[in-house]
């Protein structure tokens, strides 16, 4: 299988005039200045020309997206950047406070673990069956229990997971950007040939991890299979089991996250491993915003299946017409095709009914999502950054 | 009145304990009907061979438990040793069942290969027995407190008997199980479950391996 990740730019579609796509662009402008404009957020200088940074990286970002009429190479320079400065910010963050980036177990026991979405599928048994959270984190910055604060983030998780569903992945994943910009790297896939059937190994692992989350009343995932333990915080080694946990992740991460994807030009970690990427596929069935092929257009040339960087196109969902339940909606299929076969869609909607608007009313709602989730990260990164050079 | 009542507590602590028993045996049990045929009658039927081999599981214990009285063995060294072998064993007939099931949902009863379906159901059930009777030896917090009850009981039919009621307490809790016998199956769900099922047994492998060398599980 061919796996040429960049679009081919053989047709793009019509670009817009100037004045359209500032007019287009400006509710992002407003939108941005709302979540980077607040001087109390920011205390130091540093913060404030982060924000100001950011502010414009994302709102130009989304102005080449409306000029241009092409999605995915802009989301790239986004979700590469939040990929890469997440780290940064994080482990800052992590060692300004702890000293290190190992977490003991008593410091998971009281809480003082920062939020992550990664343990959300991990949280729904053991809280069913004895209404208790096994993920003790908080979104405090220094820590302590706080219930109602991971209640009120994954209430906001789900508002806006229903609405972008597998978009997620796409647009406010800030573990997925740094296999995506590696995936960049190299100019042709040494690997072609991926049996179809690892899709199914995050449904598997999600399954495993599901589990034994409810037997071990722990998050199962997050103490012995996630590949980013390596860049964030690992489980503090104080015995054997300790070490082999933090080689799994260094493992997992040197092959999932880097290897692999500079092998196969896809985002492998996402694609054949990530229980959380499986468990938003569901929400591609409560979302509107889905990605069709239509047939009338659609010459077989299988440009799109090579686009996609999660394998979420096959010759046969092609011929049903649709991508598969997996599909991260990050437009790559759509810019890569020549004929505008591939197209953004609203379901319930004719598939050719104006899918450029179907592409604007996603790109709304993914674009304030990114700004204020991976806007935010991008903002902390660059202040570290700031913060160091200064 | 001794007996009722024992038993009564039996039965009421199996019930009680029926959560944390789903708990135990989800990771195996779950992915092992998952692989196996669709229908309400298979799935009942591996479920019927996993408890009954769990109920011997259980009788085994009670009479190590009765035999050991106050169970001191148990919360030293010897039990670590004894949840490391018993997570290896696990580990090895899951990782078995996994490869074993690969055939079930690829080939139709119209298929000419029927003979092969035969062939592996009689050792998915030999499968569903061996997991069952493992998980049965488990030594989960619920189970460890039914066996420090029994210990003290009058003789070992007491004790057997407390096991007994104490296992029909649990199992009511197991039932809804069957229902996964109404999804449908197909090679996504095969595939699905015979990985999660050697994910899991990847899991148990290491816990036990480190358990027989000693090495601590928790408290990192």
């Amino acid at each position: 299988m061919a796996t040429d990740t960049q679009p081919p730019r053989l047709a793009r579609p019509a670009t817009r005039t100037m004045g359209r796509s500032v007019l287009l662009t400006l509710p992002i402008v407003l939108w941005s200045f709302l979540m980077f404009g607040n001087p109390s957020v920011h205390q130091d200088l540093q913060a404030h020309i982060a924000g100001a940074m950011t502010a414009v990286f994302m709102i130009v970002l989304f102005f080449m997206m409306m000029k241009t009429g092409t999605t995915y190479r802009w989301r790239r320079w986004f979700f590469v950047s939040l990929g890469l400065l997440f780290p940064i910010g994080f482990i800052h963050n992590v060692i300004a406070m702890r000293g290190t980036m190992g977490i003991p177990v008593e410091e998971m026991i009281a809480g003082r673990t920062p939020f992550c979405f990664m343990p959300i599928p991990l949280l729904i048994l053991p809280a069913a069956f004895t209404r208790t959270l096994v993920f003790p984190g908080s979104i405090l910055p220094n820590g302590g229990m706080s219930g109602s604060g991971i209640a009120a983030m994954v209430g906001l998780w789900l508002a806006i997971t229903l609405v972008i569903g597998k978009g997620w992945c796409s647009y406010a994943c800030f573990f997925g950007g740094i296999e995506e910009g590696i995936a960049a790297v190299p100019k042709r896939a040494k690997i072609r040939k991926i049996d179809p059937r690892w899709r199914y190994l995050p449904w598997a692992v999600l399954l495993a991890m599901v589990l034994l989350s409810l037997a071990l009343f722990e998050p199962a995932y997050c103490m012995w299979l996630c590949p980013f333990k390596a860049v964030s915080e690992y489980v503090a080694a104080r015995n054997t089991v300790g070490l082999i946990q933090n080689g799994i992740f260094v493992l997992l991460f040197a092959g999932l996250v880097i290897a692999l994807p500079l092998l196969t030009k896809k985002r492998t970690q996402c694609s054949f491993f990530c229980p959380f990427g499986a468990f938003q596929s569901i929400f591609n069935k409560t979302s509107i915003f889905e990605v069709k092929i239509d047939q009338s257009r659609c010459k077989p040339c299988v440009l799109c299946q090579n686009a996609c960087p999660n394998m979420s196109l096959s010759k046969e969902s092609v011929a049903r017409g649709e991508a598969l339940m997996s599909c991260m909606k990050c437009g790559a299929c759509v810019d890569a095709c020549p004929r505008q076969a591939v197209v953004w869609h609203i379901k319930g909607t004719d598939v050719a009914w104006k899918p450029e608007r179907a592409r604007l009313m996603f790109l709304y709602a993914a674009w304030a999502m990114a700004v204020m989730f991976g806007g935010s990260i991008i903002a902390q990164g660059i202040a570290t950054i700031l913060h160091f050079l200064a | 009145m001794v007996g009722p009542i024992l038993f009564g507590e039996a039965l009421a602590l199996g019930l009680a304990s029926g959560p944390a028993c789903i708990a135990a045996c989800g990771p195996v049990l779950v992915p092992s009907l998952l692989s196996g045929q669709a229908g309400l009658r298979p799935n009942v039927r591996t479920l019927t061979v996993f408890l009954g081999a769990r109920l011997l599981g259980y009788l085994l214990f009670a009479v190590v438990a009765w035999e050991l009285g106050v169970l001191a063995s148990l919360v030293t060294a010897p039990r670590g040793l004894m949840i490391g072998a018993v997570y290896v064993l696990l580990a090895s007939v899951l990782l078995w069942y996994a490869y074993s099931a690969k055939h079930i949902c690829a080939q139709s009863c119209s298929d000419t290969k029927l003979v092969n379906i035969s062939e592996n159901k009689h050792r998915l059930v030999a499968g569903a027995a061996a997991l069952g009777f493992l998980t049965g030896l488990n030594l989960c917090p619920p189970f460890v407190v039914a066996g420090i009850r029994a210990a003290g009981s009058g003789s070992v039919v007491q004790a057997l008997l407390f096991f007994s009621f104490f296992f029909v307490g649990t199992s009511v809790w197991f039932v809804p199980f069957a229902g996964l016998g109404c999804m449908v199956r197909n090679q996504a769900v095969n595939t699905v479950a015979r990985m999660a099922m050697a994910l899991i047994a990847l899991y148990y492998l290491t816990l036990g391996i480190a358990m027989l060398l000693g090495r601590k599980g928790y408290g990192h």
